[in-house]
């Protein structure tokens, strides 16, 4: 079991050491059991981190944030930023510096296992316990939770509170660590595209049917694109103002830019808006979930990336996020890629 | 007659002058309404131009309301917008629908001396209320005008400064030396400095990019003029045109319809964020 | 006009009512939300809330403003397209999000009205459904000025009694609609009165956010421009803008052309929602952005709300539904940021007497 006094005690020791900025974590909010993004400035604020099984954001997104204010700073600041991550985000971290968005240097992980369970769906738990209030949501022994309710604790298999992504997790404990916390304890499924079995087994108009219903309810809010940390060109195809437009940019190079999609939340606009979004991801998701589980109507959209993950696999044997060193997918190729689709 | 207010009126263009040519060009357009309708108009307001297919954007009015043939804009090359209405010619078809902002306060200025002070495409704006004021000289007292860009080449209304230094005082100002340039350089800031225009009875109006306006104010202020006594045009990204789709927002106000014309005083007031 | 309604009676009632578009809430996979309603059988009145607020429906997420075609190379013609003439009747609207539509109208239908928004919210009746329990654990419009029965914005308001509806008839509209099935609705007995107030007094209880001193607010926000308050309470944001966009009283939008044919030049002008917590909205053409960072489009997201809106209308510009803290998923809490801000003491906001 991830040992929390020993997490604060590692975060404390590099706070006072100097050795970081500032350290990205999870704290408990103020008025819910859920967990939710903190930042640790001062060596006494570790106090208020906390690891339970309601730690489900991907922390690596604010690797980007800080990127960005870095640059727009005189006289950055050089030390690294701590950031606490799971098997996933780890993976996140690993994408970013193998594509050269940030340095491993300018990151000091903490890494920390999943052991034998994984991050619970809040839609999940709250079915689970119908009318009751959730109190306190803990690890439990082996691969069991423990929630506490007004009416005491109860004991809830992991299965069935599981986040959808830990259910075909690849990695539960981080590939990429400067401090590894727990243990390394394997849990691999046994189908890791489960999920996405149903859909493949429809016919393409039943395909097509079932997303545009799920693609229709998307009021364009974009929180998945917001959320997810490979998600971080300041030129997006969605936008109609590229986020890089200087002093010096010619009004000729603006009045370029194509509009790719229009703003409007219609089938077509939504449809290139995800699709394009689901094929820029290939061979870059590491299916932290985030994505579906910011989505204020319910889209399915981790589906999307899943599929293009399978192909990756079978097409090119190639995981994402797991070797920094090895050159990005869609930017390297080898004689034996298949090639049967140039004709 | 529809009380739409966001439906344009379709205007034709029935003149197009370069000001400025290279890399920031401006361009000088003129327009007429095709069909014809009452749009009357104080100076200091703006129009939302739009380019069917590209957009709008809102343009102050660079011709004096007395001018009833034509509505005039000075357009710099901005994006997307500007970009396509420079490629327009002359008989092209844009849209209009305005006029929008408080505009200027001349029946307050009377009897007193007006110093307009702009920098670059900021005399636009400008030239609409100046016009005015010289078509009813009788009502104020001396008018002087500080106008000065990067280069000569970025002035714009050269040919009109010229007739226009008959009239009134001018004081021109390029950034940087060049060879035949007998007037004053430097930034128009220090022009004002420089000059020393006295405070007494006087409204200061400047218009400019905000750093230019930043160092007026300062300027005048040190001339000892009251914050009261300059005013001034803040420009930020507008859409509707009639303070609802709360992007020009600042504090409470709508730049679109509370403003754009703010004295520093009230300025002063609002929150810092433009 | 009070009368009571057998909760049997209600889809008689409903289908009295043909001749108008009817919205509801309709429960599409876990989700919430106002869509025309299929079968008035099927109507479900007890809800937790909606993801987006009826705002939709009067204010939607698109809107064609004019088309313009140009046939030949000089002539361009332009079509304007007003609102269709549709009444249209919303069931189960929540008090709050009815009190938010007060609110937008002080936007909308001042000085120079917007006919889109206005025609939309003529023609449109609302029935609104007190809240016996909030509909959401961050519900707190009593803060704000609201209550679960509030009438403020409703045409009709009907009260959940168990197997009865309280219905109170506030406007033209609403009276019209209850006349159009007399037969269904009887006159409220003495023991319905005290049910009422019996339901009035526990449902107001059952509120469990409260902000103390919430007047407290404005005055202290305009000394807290320039804090770095906003820097810390900023960190988490992702800058997604689900927030705005499901917020009842957001009302922001921007204007686009869209061309569907380049030769020849066709298309429409078109209105969308937009948010202020994107870097793109207030951002210049010359790249100049006054809202760069997240800290100052959060404080802008809290001031809009809390201060500029105050100062202007003299009403918060928020109606305590829950939403934003419902669905932010970084755990950005209005409700804890606001009390934060009453609470906060710097040595820049006052010098201390000691």
């Amino acid at each position: 079991m991830v040992n929390l006094q020993d997490l604060k005690k590692e975060v404390q020791k590099i706070l006072k050491e100097g050795k970081i900025k500032y350290f990205i974590g999870y704290e408990k909010r103020e008025d819910e059991p859920f967990a939710k993004p903190s930042f640790i400035k001062k060596p006494e604020d570790v106090e208020k981190l906390t690891w339970n099984p309601t730690c489900v954001h991907n922390l690596a997104r604010f690797l980007v944030f800080e990127k960005r204010r870095k640059a727009s700073e005189k006289e950055p600041d050089e030390r690294p930023v701590g950031i606490m991550v799971k098997g996933c985000d780890s993976r996140a971290i690993n994408v970013l510096i193998q594509e050269k968005f940030i340095n491993r240097e300018d990151v000091y992980i903490i890494g920390v296992s999943c052991e034998n369970t994984g991050v619970i769906d809040e839609k999940k738990l709250s079915k689970k316990l119908k009318n009751k209030q959730a109190q306190k949501i803990d690890f439990g022994e082996k691969d069991n939770f423990v929630v506490t309710t007004n009416d005491g604790k109860m004991k809830v298999p992991s299965k069935e509170i599981l986040a959808d992504n830990c259910l075909e997790c690849k990695t539960n404990y981080p590939v990429v660590y400067d401090v590894f916390l727990g243990e390394k304890i394997e849990r691999k499924p046994e189908d890791p595209f489960e999920s996405i079995k149903k859909i493949e087994s429809l016919s393409p108009k039943e395909k097509y049917n079932f997303w545009k219903e799920q693609i229709d309810k998307c009021i364009r809010c974009y929180a998945c694109r917001s959320v997810c940390p490979m998600c971080y060109c300041d030129e997006c195809v969605v936008d109609s103002i590229e986020l890089s437009v200087t002093a010096e940019t010619t009004a000729d190079e603006k009045a370029k830019k194509i509009i790719w999609t229009e703003k409007s939340p219609v089938s077509s606009e939504n449809f290139t808006y995800h699709l394009v979004r689901a094929i820029h991801m290939a061979g870059r998701c590491v299916d932290c979930g985030e994505c579906e589980r910011v989505c204020p109507v319910d889209i399915p959209i981790r589906l999307l990336n899943k599929k293009l993950e399978k192909e990756v696999v079978e097409l090119f044997d190639y995981e994402a996020g797991f070797d920094s060193d090895r050159p990005p997918l869609l930017s390297s190729f080898k004689e034996k890629d298949p090639q049967e689709f140039i004709r | 007659m529809s009380q739409n207010p966001y439906m344009p009126k379709l205007a034709k263009i029935i003149q197009i002058k370069v000001e400025v040519s290279g890399e920031r060009p401006i361009k000088t357009f003129r327009t007429q309404f095709m069909n014809k309708n009452e749009f009357s108009f104080r100076s200091g307001q703006a129009a939302m131009v739009s380019v069917f297919g590209k957009g709008e954007s809102m343009f102050s009015i660079s011709s004096s309301p007395l001018t009833k043939d034509y509505l005039q804009f000075s357009i710099l090359k901005m994006g997307r917008v500007t970009s396509s209405l420079h490629e327009m010619e002359k008989g092209d078809i844009m849209g209009i629908r305005g006029p929008y902002g408080n505009g200027f306060p001349l029946e307050e200025w009377k009897g007193k001396n007006l110093i307009f002070i702009g920098g670059g495409i900021g005399l636009a704006p400008i030239w609409s209320v100046l016009q005015t004021a010289l078509g009813k000289k009788e009502d104020y007292k001396d008018l002087t005008l500080f106008y000065g860009a990067r280069s000569s080449n970025d002035l714009i209304f050269k040919k009109e400064l010229e007739e226009l230094k008959d009239k009134i005082k001018v004081s021109l100002s390029i950034d940087v030396e060049e060879p035949e340039w007998d007037e004053f350089v430097g930034f128009v800031p220090q022009n004002v400095t420089d000059k020393k225009p006295s405070p007494e009875n006087t409204i200061a109006i400047t218009c400019g990019p905000p750093i230019m306006i930043k160092f007026v104010i300062k300027a005048l202020k040190e001339l000892e003029f009251n914050d009261d006594q300059i005013y001034t045009t803040v420009e930020n990204k507008m859409k509707c045109g009639i303070g609802k789709c709360g992007r020009c927002n600042i504090g409470s106000h709508y730049v679109c319809k509370d403003g754009p014309v703010y004295t520093w005083a009230e300025l002063k007031k609002l929150p810092q964020e433009y | 006009m009070d009368k009571i309604l057998k909760k049997n009676s209600l889809s008689q009632w409903i289908k009295k009512l043909e001749s108008y578009t009817i919205y509801a809430p309709v429960k599409k996979d876990q989700v919430w939300e106002y869509e025309i309603m299929e079968s008035p059988d099927n109507i479900e009145l007890d809800y937790p809330n909606t993801v987006l607020s009826p705002k939709k429906i009067i204010f939607p997420q698109r809107e064609v403003f004019l088309e313009f075609n140009r046939s030949d190379e000089n002539d361009l013609e332009i079509k304007e397209i007003l609102p269709e003439e549709k009444p249209t009747i919303v069931f189960g609207v929540r008090p709050c999000d009815a009190r938010a539509l007060t609110i937008t109208d002080k936007v909308f239908r001042s000085d120079i009205k917007d006919i889109y928004y206005s025609k939309k919210r003529e023609q449109t009746t609302l029935v609104g459904l007190a809240c016996n329990t909030p509909p959401s654990p961050h519900c707190f419009c009593t803060s704000v000025g609201g209550n679960p029965y509030s009438k403020e914005g409703l045409d009709i308001l009907m009260t959940d009694l168990g197997d009865r509806y309280y219905i109170e008839s506030i406007t033209e509209k609403g009276y019209k609609l209850i006349n159009s099935a007399k037969n269904l609705f009887t006159q409220p007995k003495t023991e319905d009165k005290k049910a009422l107030e019996k339901n009035r007094t526990e449902s107001k209880k059952k509120i469990q956010q409260q902000i103390k001193d919430i007047d407290k607010i404005p005055p202290k926000l305009n000394q807290m421009f320039d804090s770095p308050f906003w820097d810390e309470q900023s960190l988490g944001c992702i800058r997604c803008g689900i927030c705005t966009y499901i917020c009842p009283t957001c009302h922001c939008f921007d204007i686009s052309d869209e061309i569907t044919s380049t030769f020849p030049l066709q298309g429409k002008r078109i209105r969308t929602w937009d948010t202020c917590q994107f870097p793109s909205f207030t951002m210049h053409s010359s790249g100049h952005n006054p809202r760069p960072d997240r800290a100052s489009r959060l404080r802008q997201r809290v001031f809009h709300k809390f201060q500029y809106f105050v100062e202007r209308y003299q009403e918060y510009m928020c109606i305590g539904c829950g939403r934003c803290v419902d669905q932010c998923p970084v755990g950005i809490n209005i409700i804890e940021i606001l009390k934060k801000v009453r609470d906060y003491e710097s040595k820049s906001l006052h010098a201390k007497t000691s």
